[in-house]
């Protein structure tokens, strides 16, 4: 049997299985598949030769523990790649599914890993700092690149040692600062969180920010 | 019992803890660290309590002495009730250490204080919500006109309790801490820490150093910037919800005008030189009184016991050396401290800091480093030790230097009394000029060979306040304690060991060995030596030994103007006393000591020939 067909079965039964809370008969697995009832009736029959499904005397179809964990897993992909397509890369639902269709039985385990890690926090703009990965080369606007009574939003903080002390001052991502003195070598007093902070040059340098809406 | 104080730097800790404790206050070095951590006791109906106030930090999560010293402190539970102090103008800022305090479970009480200024600003606080909140007890304090101090150690003692408030972490970090806690059963504080690199437990710090790893990978982040992250927001929502903000009455911002070049950079300098001059000139006044008074009422019926010869020596260099610390501490280290505390309670030094920053990264330092400076002038050895606020082994390198060549108190009475007084004052701030030219000449060439890097200034600017007068004088007393209690026995003991020295003639055989140099390089009497050598252990024993061997307290009339300017200058710039070898050695190891103390020796040979040869 066709790998790809194998994989579709046991997905489509998984889900069926997980949404109805009961096993699904040919004629649904047939029709959540778009195919006719035979071709799947033939499926099926080789998949409880392998021992993924147990094809029940009642017409139902229940999934055996590996059948089970295939099923699943392809479920899984389908979803992280419709999410990719759609969410990222701003594909429609429907195509973007469609597609996910196809690539599940060839994506591996390790990409499907690293795209559900890269959505769940995509790469922001101020990770460009912690250099190594360095896929960001941007040059993005620092504290030094604007001028007294300028509002601003933190974006981030590059190099780590410096951070500890500027988070403790409230200096996160997210927060608002106001310029209140910057003097000829670029050195800044901003206030953050009601309270006046001085800063030498080159740690202003080093704060990421944009400005305010 | 035991309360301990706990707060960010500048909230008015120390107001409430001298409003508790009153005189009496102890200082102790907490074991290993440079930290100070005062002590004092307090009573309430006829019991006494005992106060600690902790040293001012604005995380737990950090790892300078005094975030160290404050988490170890809680981690022990060495208090039996905290009374963390918040700022109420700054109450969201300050929310962020009580949120981590909170989590450390140890009965607490909370002090809003600067209602006043609140008030002032406009913002109106609902005390009943915040303490709703929090779970603990919340009093508004006005500590400087004494509102509702009177109110906080009842409360500390009646209804401490642990604080219920706890920040929502991100969902991976709080999945971490429920899974370290049921692996490891370890308390949800120190997981915290743990995840951020902090613990002594290698099981622990294992196991939660490899989910930190994950996590960080996840967020792309540091866990340490994640939960700091969440703590602001929280505590951000937390103040949003009890701050109302209204019409503040605006005042005049006294900031437009300190905090730009101009006017600015004058007014620092004008500030610095004042204070330096006023300094000086009481001093002198004081140590005039305070020298005569000495040598009539103790040093002269002394002399004339008629004890031994042996007996006498010992006596009279114990006595020498008691005079001549009472000398400079009082009238010149004390007037410093006192002008010290009041440049830094009035908020000033930041801004100073602030506007040295260009000057001092020219030489390798930024601005904060502009406090051990001025220190410095004071005294060395305090100044040595507050190298520490720099953060990079570079910086406090280079400032330890540099501060072993400010002219400090025994040295300004060295030009004084040499110089100022038998050459001429303007030549007395000539060795000023020398010695700052020869500083920013070192500077420079020592910011291009010390290995290592630079931090930069990260420093909060203090709002600016009326400083209290029993806080300064507070202050400069626990600071000339420290003092005392460094620098004196050093002296004693060296005044001792010298006139020993003296008695079985070792200095007259040192006289004779460095004569050739003293006479034909520095162009001195051969009994100058002598005197440089005393100066080693004191700075102005140089001045009062010369005056000894030559015979007479009227300089002009055995030396040359010349000569007395190369000694005065040799003797400023040339090797820092014991007592700062002592500390540099302490703080920052054998190598420094000996480093600074050849450099300075001989560039202070060196510009001693210099002159001398250039003035023949």
């Amino acid at each position: 049997m066709d790998p790809s067909l194998r994989e579709d079965l046991l997905e489509a039964i998984c889900l069926l299985t997980r949404d109805s809370q009961r096993s699904p008969g040919i004629r649904e697995i047939a029709s959540a598949l778009d195919k006719p009832e035979g071709e799947i009736q033939s499926g099926v029959t080789t998949l409880a030769a392998d021992g993924d499904v147990i094809y029940e005397n009642d017409g139902t179809v229940t999934l055996t523990a590996t059948g089970q964990e295939l099923g699943k897993r392809v479920a899984k992909k389908h979803e992280t790649l419709q999410c990719f397509l759609s969410e990222i890369l701003g594909m429609d639902r429907s195509s973007a599914s469609d597609e996910a269709c196809v690539l599940e039985h060839a994506v591996s385990d390790d990409t499907i890993n690293r795209i559900g890690t890269y959505m769940q926090s995509p790469p922001r703009r101020w990770s460009r700092g912690q250099g190594a990965e360095g896929h960001d080369t941007s040059p993005l606007p620092a504290l030094t690149d604007f001028n007294e009574g300028d509002n601003l939003i933190v974006s981030g903080i590059l190099g780590r040692e410096r951070a500890s002390r500027l988070l403790d001052l409230g200096v996160v991502p997210g927060e608002r600062v106001r310029i209140k003195r910057k003097l000829a070598n670029h050195a800044l007093v901003v206030q953050i969180k009601g309270c006046d902070v001085a800063l030498s040059p080159e740690v202003a340098a080093s704060i990421c920010v944009e400005r305010s809406g | 019992m035991r309360f301990a104080l706990i707060g960010n730097p500048g909230v008015g800790k120390s107001t409430i803890f001298n409003q508790l404790t009153g005189l009496g206050v102890e200082v102790n070095r907490y074991p290993g660290t440079a930290v100070a951590l005062e002590t004092g006791n307090v009573c309430y109906k006829k019991e006494k309590f005992e106060v600690i106030n902790l040293p001012g930090i604005y995380s737990l999560d950090g790892n300078t002495d005094e975030e160290v010293l404050v988490r170890d402190f809680l981690l022990k539970g060495d208090a039996d009730a905290l009374i963390a102090v918040l700022d109420a103008p700054r109450l969201e800022r300050n929310l962020y250490l009580l949120l981590q305090v909170s989590e450390f479970e140890l009965p607490m009480i909370m002090i809003v204080n600067k209602m006043d200024e609140a008030e002032r600003l406009g913002l109106s606080l609902d005390i009943g919500r915040l303490s709703g909140q929090l779970g603990v007890d919340v009093i508004g304090v006005a500590a400087l006109q004494g509102r509702n101090v009177d109110r906080i150690v009842p409360a500390a003692l009646g209804t401490a309790r642990p604080a219920t408030v706890r920040t929502p972490y991100d969902h991976h970090i709080e999945a971490a801490l429920t899974s370290l806690e049921k692996t490891l059963s370890t308390p949800r504080h120190k997981n915290l820490l743990a995840l951020q690199g902090m613990s002594q437990d290698p099981l622990l710090i294992d196991t939660a150093g490899s989910i930190a790893r994950e996590i960080e990978q996840r967020h792309r982040m540091s866990v340490h910037q994640i939960i700091a992250t969440n703590r602001h927001n929280y505590a951000r929502t937390l103040a949003s919800d009890v701050v109302a903000i209204g019409e503040s009455k605006r005042s005049f911002d006294v900031d437009s005008l300190l905090t730009r070049t101009m006017p600015g950079i004058p007014i620092l300098v004008a500030t610095l030189g004042f204070m330096l001059l006023s300094v000086f000139v009481i001093g002198s006044w004081m140590e005039r009184i305070i020298v005569s008074a000495f040598t009539n009422g103790v040093i002269t019926p002394f002399a004339s016991l008629g004890l031994p010869p042996l007996a006498t020596q010992v006596g009279l260099s114990l006595l020498v050396a008691l005079q001549a610390g009472l000398g400079i501490a009082f009238p010149f280290v004390f007037t410093f401290y006192v002008g010290l505390s009041l440049l830094e309670d009035s908020g000033y030094m930041t801004r100073a800091a602030f506007l040295a920053d260009r000057a001092m990264h020219r030489i390798g330092l930024h601005g904060e480093a502009i406090i051990p400076m001025v220190i410095g002038f004071g005294c060395t050895v305090p100044a040595v030790m507050s190298v520490r606020i720099l953060k990079t082994r570079r910086e406090q390198t280079i400032a330890a230097f540099l501060i072993t060549m400010v002219p400090c108190s025994a040295r300004t009475v060295v030009i004084a009394g040499i110089v100022a007084a038998f050459v001429g004052i303007l030549w007395a701030f000539s060795i000023y000029l020398i010695v700052f030219v020869l500083i920013v000449v070192s500077a420079l060439f020592l910011s291009r060979i010390t290995p290592g890097e630079q931090f930069g200034m990260i420093v909060e600017m203090t709002p600016l306040r009326c400083p209290q007068a029993r806080l300064v004088l507070a202050k400069s007393w626990l600071r000339i304690k420290e003092f005392l209690f460094i620098a004196m026995p050093v002296l004693v003991i060296t005044s001792i060991a010298l006139g020993l020295f003296q008695y079985f003639g070792i200095i007259d055989a040192f006289q004779a060995i460095v004569e050739p140099l003293t006479t034909s390089l520095l162009g001195l009497p051969a009994y100058a030596s002598t005197a440089l050598l005393f100066g080693i252990f004191r700075k102005e024993l140089a001045f009062e030994t010369l005056a000894v061997l030559a015979g007479t307290a009227d300089l002009g009339s055995v030396m040359n103007g010349v000569q007395l300017y190369t000694f005065a200058i040799i003797s400023v710039l040339f090797v820092p006393c014991v007592s700062t070898i002592a500390v540099l050695y302490r703080n920052l190891g054998a190598r420094i000591a000996v480093l600074a103390s050849l450099y300075s020796l001989g560039l202070g040979i060196f510009i001693g020939a210099l002159i001398n040869f250039l003035m023949k």
